[in-house]
């Protein structure tokens, strides 16, 4: 498959040549130094091929500033890397905006970031931050903002308001789930437009990162998606631990994979009682939070905390587990199993319920080559793209499982994939736990300072709601030099604005609630 | 005693009836909402599987109060763009048509307010205002979410009326009169839900659900949609006013249902009243167990149901009965 990209590009390219990568080491395969007039060309040549855009992120490297697209395909594995740099005085690029939507939103960060500004972009305003901010937040240097840039989205502008009325649905809002804003053109009950707006969460995180060693920032990857905390965990430490060449032992991989199917579980049984209140039913919230408190107890007896786990370190875990873990997982799964009949009695076949979901929201096969979203609102339109599958870590490479995919990509199929991945889990857990060896949890000699060589890593792991990319530029130093989090909420996230135009307000909250976001991770 | 007679000479009987019955209808609609408030709590709890309020007083008995105390005591937040006759006026408003409702119906055989020959019509007239006191609310709050609430009960309600009416005609049929305590004492022979009035009886009680804005139909304060509707910007004792109107319009849905279908106060045994209040109570535990069982409808499925389903089968079921009864 890298080959046949390879030469198929050099064939379209000749004056580039791509550089072949070894993927353990670098999490991708090829390697492509663009230029700024022909970056537009590749993204198309890509998106010809079938490749989704995985990442779009920014380093600053003092002398120039280095953009670096990621680009994956759904079917076989090919991670290509292809960086396009600019002058730091005056940084700007052309737009990939109109080949993958979901570059509207990167290029749009990007910008209030490290003031690229990217030519031919529709929307440049800020994403995240308020219109009050001096300088580039995530330059080396103190570049000031000029004013004529800081541009925030104003939703009254009374010109456009003839049509219809505006309705910001959010930040206080209780079916956004957090502090999620959305600007909503309406007509009646249908709504005509929606814009997101984020950024009443963001805490800047990838700017923390770059003022603290690589085990200062542990906590802080729990605190992005406290509802999947446990795969943040683990997504940020097996990045670190590929970087640096540490190995953990095989009990330590054995058991991260146990607790994440577990947060996995929680997570979705948390998704499933708030997707089904956003319908009007309140009932099935208070049962699976009844399931989901066992799942806590669990890591509480073992990591120490109930949801912001910080559970594993470089080369191992932060204790072995609990005594009386292998018994409690083994009740839960029973017990979990004699719950789903009734949740399938009372929420999958109501009719009411069905009404509300079935051929709502569709996706069709070309949202996630357009949005890169990931997670199960891929599998739900029928692609089989999971990360424990295509770039298996931990142990899912010795576990076989099945992944569940819909047909439709409506919220029905949102719903039932979730549904299965929770049985499937359980599968796991039990596999898992039958081959769970004895022996060490950590690795010997880690020191306490980490200072991994020079280079760049993306590693991805599968969350709860999706694909997570960490991408961390090393200087040698024990501070990362760029810690880049691709987050999927954010990408799934993008495709509500296509999918809620012309539809009720019921079902725009259908939908919205079938993503299952969570703002912390998008705003990071 | 003699003096209140004498007011009674002056006044009239009639007059002084009223009044009293009208305190007495005061009393229970408050006490009703208290208990229905606590009723409520404790079978979500237990359907959710909680306890519900337990710490004030035994069993939380006293915990309506206290919720009651603590919304006579909050300040009156008035927001400031509001339409400020239309919002006071919004909360009194919604009282009105319920306290009427009251006066016809037959707690008892002899406890009844009174007793009008077009009972029906005085109940089914006064219902109907109740969107009134909702649209003002909605309009008086100038906030979207409010209107759009409050636009969503219009419509609900003009849909929901027309099967409501039409469910209850068969009924009066049969009766052969509009008087509440006729319909009841008809009922002697058997009741009316048994007797081929089943899809009336079906009919009338999701009809009553939607009217009362009651889960699967409560899309004008729908919470995930709408935050609260059209009471979204109301607080403290005006809050309470609207949260007051909605159990007693719980009560006098299935008050009527019961007046109607299931045989009003008949019943062996016990006394007349006691059977009354053990069916409505029933239908209010069955509708309470409608909201913490479904989801919400959406708001096209909701009126398509009602122009769609209730009304054909409604008329139809209208003219089977009036032609029955011809031949």
């Amino acid at each position: 498959m890298v080959r046949e990209i390879s030469d198929r590009f050099k064939e379209k390219f000749p004056s580039i040549e791509p550089k072949e990568i070894p993927y353990e080491q670098r999490g991708y395969h090829l390697f492509i130094e663009a230029e700024k007039n022909n970056i537009v060309d590749i993204a198309g040549f890509f998106r010809n091929e079938g490749f989704y855009l995985a990442d779009l992120c920014c380093v600053d490297y003092v002398d120039y500033l280095e953009l670096v697209y990621f680009f994956n395909n759904h079917n076989k594995l090919c991670r290509i890397k292809v960086t396009v740099k600019t002058d730091p005085d005056k940084p700007s690029a052309p737009t990939i905006s109109h080949i993958y939507n979901m570059a509207h939103w990167y290029e749009r960060e990007i910008h209030e970031f490290f003031g690229v500004f990217f030519e031919g972009h529709p929307f440049m305003v800020y994403l995240f931050l308020h219109d009050g901010i001096d300088h580039y937040p995530l330059r080396k240097k103190t570049v000031p903002v000029p004013e004529w840039d800081r541009q925030i989205l104003n939703s009254f502008r009374p010109e456009e308001q003839e049509d219809g009325f505006f309705l910001n649905l959010g930040p206080q809002h209780p079916s956004t789930h957090g502090v999620l804003r959305v600007v909503v053109k309406m007509n009646g009950e249908y709504m005509l437009s929606a814009e997101p707006v984020l950024g009443y969460l963001h805490r800047m995180h990838e700017k923390m990162a770059e003022n603290r060693t690589y085990q200062q920032f542990l906590p802080n990857a729990a605190r992005m998606d406290y509802l999947g905390a446990l795969n943040f965990n683990l997504g940020y430490v097996a990045t670190v631990e590929k970087l640096c060449g540490i190995e953990a032992p095989e009990r330590a991989q054995y058991i991260r994979t146990i607790t994440c199917e577990l947060n996995r579980i929680s997570s979705h049984l948390l998704w499933f009682g708030a997707f089904v209140a956003d319908l009007g039913g309140l009932t099935p919230f208070l049962y699976t939070f009844d399931d989901r408190e066992n799942i806590l107890d669990i890591l509480e007896a073992t990591a120490g905390s109930r949801l912001t786990y910080s559970y594993f370190r470089f080369g191992g875990l932060y204790n072995d587990l609990d005594e009386n873990f292998v018994d409690a997982v083994k009740q839960f799964i029973t017990r979990l199993r004699s719950r789903f009949s009734m949740y399938e009695n009372l929420v999958t076949g109501n009719v009411i319920f069905i009404n509300r979901v079935k051929n709502i929201g569709v996706m069709d096969k070309g949202y996630p080559i357009r949005y890169g979203c990931s997670g199960p609102v891929i599998r739900s339109t029928g692609i089989p793209f999971d990360i424990r599958r295509h770039e298996p870590y931990a142990v899912y490479d010795r576990i076989d499982f099945r992944i569940p995919t819909g047909t439709t990509g409506d919220n029905m199929d949102r719903y039932l994939v979730r549904i299965q991945e929770m049985e499937i889990s359980l599968d796991i857990i039990e596999k898992a736990l039958k081959d769970l060896p004895a022996g060490p949890y950590k690795a010997e000699k880690i020191p306490k300072k980490l200072k991994p060589p020079k280079g760049d890593i993306y590693h991805t792991i599968e969350s709860p709601r999706g694909e997570l990319g960490v991408y961390i530029v090393s200087d040698e130093s024990d501070v990362p030099y760029r810690m880049r989090w691709r987050v999927p909420s954010y990408s799934n996230l993008m495709t509500f604005p296509e999918l809620a135009r012309g539809s009720l307000i019921a079902d725009a909250i259908a939908t919205l609630g079938s993503y299952d976001l969570v703002i912390p991770e998008i705003d990071r | 005693m003699c003096d209140l007679a004498a007011i009674i000479n002056i006044i009239g009987k009639e007059t002084a009836r009223l009044i009293l019955g009208l305190i007495g209808v005061l009393i229970i609609v408050v006490v009703n909402a208290l208990v229905l408030t606590w009723v409520e709590r404790k079978v979500s709890g237990h359907m959710q599987k909680r306890i519900g309020p337990k710490e004030v007083g035994p069993y939380g008995l006293i915990q309506p109060f206290a919720d009651g105390l603590k919304l006579l005591g909050k300040e009156l937040l008035t927001p400031a763009n509001v339409d400020k006759p239309l919002y006071y006026l919004a909360p009194v408003i919604v009282f009105i048509p319920v306290l009427v409702s009251f006066i016809v119906i037959p707690f008892d055989g002899f406890l009844q307010v009174k007793d009008i020959n077009v009972g029906i019509l005085v109940i089914l007239a006064f219902s109907s205002l109740s969107v009134l006191s909702i649209l003002i609310a909605g309009w008086g709050s100038n906030n979207k979410y409010s209107l759009i609430g409050a636009t969503r009960s219009v419509a609900q309600n003009i849909a929901y009326e027309i099967p409501l009416l039409l469910s209850l005609l068969p009924v009066a049929f049969m009766a052969n009169s509009l008087s509440l305590r006729d319909i009841v004492e008809v009922q002697r022979q058997g009741w009316f839900v048994w007797r081929w009035q089943f899809f009336a009886f079906l009919i009338y009680f999701i009809a009553a659900t939607a009217e009362t804005n009651r889960t699967p139909f409560d899309l004008p304060e729908a919470e995930s949609e709408l935050v609260a509707g059209f009471h979204t910007e109301y607080s403290g004792m005006r809050f309470a006013l609207f949260f007051l109107a909605e159990y007693t319009n719980i009560f006098i849905a299935s008050a009527i249902a019961t007046t109607f279908f299931l045989g009003g106060y008949l019943g062996p045994v016990l006394p007349g009243i006691v059977w009354f209040f053990i069916k409505t109570y029933f239908l209010v535990f069955v509708i309470m167990w409608f909201r913490w069982t479904f989801p919400r409808v959406r708001f096209d499925q909701l009126l398509n149901f009602s122009w769609k389903i209730l009304i054909p089968v409604a008329f139809a079921n209208l003219i089977l009965t009036g032609g029955i009864l011809k031949l």
